[in-house]
């Protein structure tokens, strides 16, 4: 099976193939240049030694200028690559992410509701946030491998100045140091990493579960049982991350022990070939084993890509669909084992717990497959539902393109237009999260006027009126009222107070233990 | 830290071994000498390079348990400041203590070390090479200086950028998650296309702007690079020109062919604690522009410990102001009330009028702007309180557990009784047992209110707050809780903000705000 994820990250490379092209030249530069650059320091000290000793002629015969002067151009070089290096590719890896992110949204808005919706604040935060942020290493690291070669392929050049088997010694040494460096990283980093990024997830999701009732912890002195309770999911996480920095460790040293062998190995065997060869070699091939470190670094990161990979697969396996068009005629509702011709209302009453919200959302199809398209019914959902943002924002959801006057005219009809005529921004007054900076009764308005703005033949209104004063209500009510005789829009309407019943035409009872209360309130899954 | 400058200490001392078997080696070569003095070299060199292995592996285990020691104290103390201190939006305290707090991981694991090698290595590398070669010791020290005046400037023109970056990572992740969690709109608006516009849009802005500040940041290491370059090609050519004896100018010193290649061997170490420490330098950044929003959590002020009240108190409100930050008005205004002791005080009123900003006042969760509130003479102290709010806290375990957080030494009688007492009857397998989820799936909103009241009734306080005890209940429902609330007042001086008449019957005094 082909990973979603895996497609994401093709089209994004080919998006981005001129920054990553140029990462990864410049990343050849930069080995090539870092090896050249002290073999051949080397190779001139030792073969300027050699001429100085044989006297004034031999020196003067000596040719300074070329060495000296391809010396300061690599330096320059390096520096240069260098830096174009790490400026395209974090710039590319960036503008990818960038682009994945909504990408994981829009496949999550798509999943099945019983995944999306159930789905913690914690668990979203780990698979948005961490998960998308560990597959930057993809972007990244991509030039690692060129610059190691680069690295690698000049050290052996110069080694095998000084013959073969110098250039065998190099070779076999950074041989070894790729696949230890590998072997560890499967081993023992893969495992910590990907423990790393569920145990954030966790730690994510229990603190959000503690902030969210910070109000009771303290009513009940819970605030040191709070702290405690994170420090203990806290400590898992460090031991996962002491694990991944000790495997860190063992591929640090296993770099260095070998880097200490192959540049012995290398004067050894290059030995035969005179002094400046051999400082050639052992210079080479410590720089050769060196320009692997971020190879061996790319393989340590890998752990908690792959395993964010396999979490983001999951969801991106949904893709979204076309949204099906309106019927054209306003279609029939049927709930409760009630059915609603066009322009009727329908009172749901009964004891809370019944499943009189569970009954709407499958209506919705927030619950089990909906038998009508969404575009049917306009929501008042019972915790209000807003987002971080605007007045505007939040009414916009219902209609993207709606103009204030139309704004002002069903914050009217929702009896909250004075009150947000009088913040001084309007409707553009910031609600902070959840609307916090409304009362309950404002927010629950404030929703009722988003369904209100939505074109849709049907409303589905929960509890419209909770939270709110006897007078404010009526004048709710008495809108509603007026608003459906108007447009001839159908409601069903889920309400514990008479007051805004009275407006329904049929009213459907149900008990605790009504048969399709139950069938109804357990999601039919497909 | 003395453990840690020790690996540092070492880590030179082996560094200075290696350019030493290196640069004798070569020259056992040159001058034809035996192969025990070159076995002996090239030996060096291979125990130089285990040794730095195995210092570099017990450096990363040791950065990994400081970081994990700081970040537990600064998780202690910033756990107190949200949950004991003033109130913060959800949102920002969540990231305060999960992303701020792991910010200061690279900190302690990565960044103090470097800077501890970048402070000590170079200067002792530079002195062992003064032993060899003066002239290449001051050709190092000259190129290291400019390099560190580059880098100082480098940061902090990008300190201040990288700070503004943090706090707008921080609303990104705030925007997906808000918008994760509003889901449900979303979809019943089929707004999914819209949303997800919204969201490129916001996450590409804020690529474009890491970019810029990437493109600062990076010129300190390129400075770097430019400087480690340089020194190590003006070492290879003056070296070289001194071994030709071919100067242009005079020089105190005439080298051989050990101290050139000494010298030039460890000019590259000199560079690479500053490397290292510009490969750390951004977790710096990250945890000081973390540092800088956990900062501005207040610590909340030592309470003395204090008996808790045996009786119900009087509560008087004297001259009352609350004004939220950010508020176009103040939610209360010169309110006064007094609460006699052991009696019931309905607050009703219209949505907005400060019933709910009362109540929270005596737990210290709205901000007291001006004016005095009273518990029998002393300021109000959160153990005194027993509460029931709209929103109530649902933690993944069962029902029992859920009830008991307002008393966690509860017997299960005790648990049993204020759940029946609030009419929290279950009929799920396994009834209080019941394992809830994060979400409280499986609850209708009015048994969580029912909840959340059973956990007020455990609770022995002389003082009962209750927010819209009766919201979201069927009338049947609703006077099953008023004969609880009668059950639960006795004894205690209770405040109940409410738009239910019936539940304004019950009391002994009517507030109309």
């Amino acid at each position: 099976m082909t990973s979603p994820l895996d497609d994401l990250i093709r089209a994004q490379k080919r998006q981005r193939a001129g920054a990553l092209r140029l990462a990864i030249a410049s990343a050849v530069v930069v080995g090539a240049a870092s090896t050249i650059l002290l073999g051949l320091s080397g190779w001139f000290i030792v073969a300027s030694a050699a001429a100085g000793l044989a006297g004034l002629a031999a020196a003067h015969a000596f040719n300074v200028l070329i060495p000296s002067a391809m010396i300061r151009l690599l330096a320059i070089l390096r520096t240069a690559a260098r830096y174009g290096e790490r400026l395209s590719g974090h710039a590319a890896a960036l503008r990818a992410l960038a682009a994945i992110r909504p990408a994981v949204f829009e496949s999550l808005a798509a999943a099945p509701p019983s995944q999306s919706l159930t789905l913690s604040r914690g668990e979203a935060s780990a698979r948005l946030v961490q998960d998308v942020d560990a597959i930057e290493t993809r972007f990244v690291r991509l030039s690692a491998p060129w610059s190691a070669v680069a690295g690698l392929g000049s050290g052996l050049v110069m080694a095998a100045l000084a013959g073969w088997l110098p250039a065998l010694v190099i070779l076999l040494a950074a041989g070894a140091a790729i696949l230890i460096a590998r072997a560890v990283a499967r081993r023992f980093s893969t495992p910590a990493r990907a423990a790393v990024q569920t145990r954030v997830g966790a730690l994510k999701e229990t603190t959000a579960a503690l902030v969210a009732a910070s109000a009771e912890l303290r009513a009940y002195g819970l605030d040191a049982w709070a702290g405690e309770t994170l420090n203990a999911r806290a400590a898992q996480l460090d031991a996962a991350r002491l694990a991944a920095a000790r495997a860190q460790g063992l591929i640090l040293m296993s770099q260095a022990t070998l880097l200490g062998v192959a540049v012995a190995a290398a004067v050894v065997s290059a030995a035969p070939a005179g002094a400046p060869l051999a400082a050639l070699a052992g210079l080479a091939a410590a720089m050769s084993v060196d320009a692997l470190s971020g190879l061996a670094h790319a393989f340590d990161q890998d752990g908690a890509a792959r395993e964010a990979r396999d979490r983001l697969d999951t969801i991106l396996r949904h893709r979204p669909q076309a949204i099906a068009p309106r019927p054209e005629t306003p279609p029939s509702v049927t709930i409760l084992g009630q059915t609603l011709r066009p322009g009727e209302r329908l009172a749901v009453v009964g004891p809370s717990g019944c499943g009189k919200t569970s009954a709407v959302e499958a209506l919705l199809g927030l619950r089990g497959q909906a038998a009508l398209p969404r575009s049917t019914f306009a929501w008042l959902p019972q915790d209000a539902g807003l987002i971080a943002g605007t007045v505007r924002d939040n009414l916009r959801l219902a209609a993207p393109k709606a103009t204030d006057a139309q704004l002002w005219d069903v914050l009217e009809a929702a009896a909250l237009a004075d009150r947000i005529r009088t913040a001084p921004q309007g409707l553009a007054a910031y609600l902070g999260d959840d609307g916090e900076r409304l009362s309950g009764g404002e927010r629950r308005r404030l929703a009722l006027a988003r369904a209100y703005l939505r074109d849709a033949p049907w409303l589905l209104l929960d509890e419209p009126t909770e939270g709110l004063d006897a007078a404010t209500e009526m004048l709710v009510v008495d809108r509603l009222q007026e608003r459906l005789d108007r447009t001839g829009q159908g409601l069903v309407l889920v309400s514990h107070r008479a007051a805004p019943t009275a407006v329904c035409g049929r009213r459907v009872e149900m008990g605790a233990n009504a048969p399709n209360a139950k069938k109804l309130a357990i999601p039919a899954e497909a | 830290m003395g453990r840690a400058r020790l690996f540092v200490l070492l880590d030179g001392v082996a560094a200075i071994g290696f350019a030493a078997g290196l640069a004798f080696g070569v020259d056992a070569v040159a001058s034809g000498r035996g192969p025990l003095t070159l076995g002996l070299c090239l030996f060096a060199i291979i125990l130089a390079g285990g040794l730095r292995g195995w210092l570099a592996r017990a450096a990363s285990e040791a950065g990994a348990r400081a970081a994990a020691q700081a970040k537990a104290a600064a998780r202690a103390d910033l756990a107190r400041s949200v949950f004991a201190g003033p109130r913060r939006p959800t949102g920002q305290a969540v990231t305060a203590l999960v992303e701020g707090v792991e910010a200061l991981d690279g900190h302690f694991a990565r960044f103090l070390p470097a800077r501890l090698s970048a402070a000590v290595l170079p200067l002792m590398m530079i002195a062992v090479a003064a032993i060899a070669s003066p002239i290449c010791a001051g050709i190092l020290l000259a190129t290291l200086m400019p390099f560190i005046a580059a880098m100082i400037l480098a940061g902090t023109a990008a300190a201040a950028e990288s700070r503004a970056q943090f706090l707008a990572l921080e609303r990104l992740s705030g925007l997906f998650l808000d918008r994760v969690r509003a889901l449900p709109t979303v979809l019943a608006f089929q707004a999914e296309g819209t949303t997800t516009a919204a969201l490129r849009r916001s996450a590409s802005e804020l690529a474009e702007r890491t970019i810029r500040v990437l493109r600062v940041a990076f010129i300190s290491s390129a400075a770097l690079e430019f400087f480690a370059a340089l020194s190590v090609a003006l070492v290879a050519v003056y070296c070289g020109f001194n071994l030709l004896r071919l100067l242009p100018f005079p020089v105190p010193e005439t080298l051989d062919l050990k101290r050139a290649f000494f010298v030039l061997a460890l000019a590259p170490e000199i560079y690479a604690p500053m490397r290292r420490l510009a490969a750390a330098y951004h977790d710096r950044q990250a945890a000081e522009a973390a540092s800088a929003s956990l900062a501005t959590f207040e610590r909340p002020e030592e309470k003395p410990v204090a008996t808790p009240l045996t009786q119900a108190p009087t509560i008087r409100f004297e001259g009352v102001t609350v004004r939220y930050p950010d508020a176009d008005a103040p939610a209360l205004d010169g309110f006064d009330l007094v609460a006699q002791a052991g009696t019931i005080t309905a607050l009703v009123g219209p949505s907005g009028a400060g019933k709910s900003s009362l109540l929270n006042l005596l737990l210290e969760l709205a901000p007291l702007t001006g004016g005095k509130v009273l518990i029998d003479g002393a300021p109000p102290r959160a153990a005194d309180i027993a509460w029931a709010g709209q929103s109530p806290l649902i933690l993944p375990a069962s029902i029992a557990d859920n009830i008991a957080l307002s008393r966690r030494d509860a017997p299960r009688a005790d648990i049993e009784a204020a759940a029946k007492a609030v009419g929290l009857v279950l009929d799920r397998p396994g009834g209080l047992d019941f394992m809830l989820d994060e979400r409280g799936s499986g609850l209708s909103g009015g048994e969580r209110r029912r909840l959340s009241l059973a956990r007020a009734l455990l609770k022995p306080a002389p003082i009962l707050l209750l927010d819209e005890p009766t919201a979201n209940l069927d009338a049947l429902a609703e006077e099953r809780m008023l004969a609880a609330i009668r059950v639960a007042a006795k004894g205690r001086t209770t405040l109940i903000a409410t738009h239910s008449e019936a539940v304004a019957a019950l009391a002994d005094q009517v507030i109309r705000l």
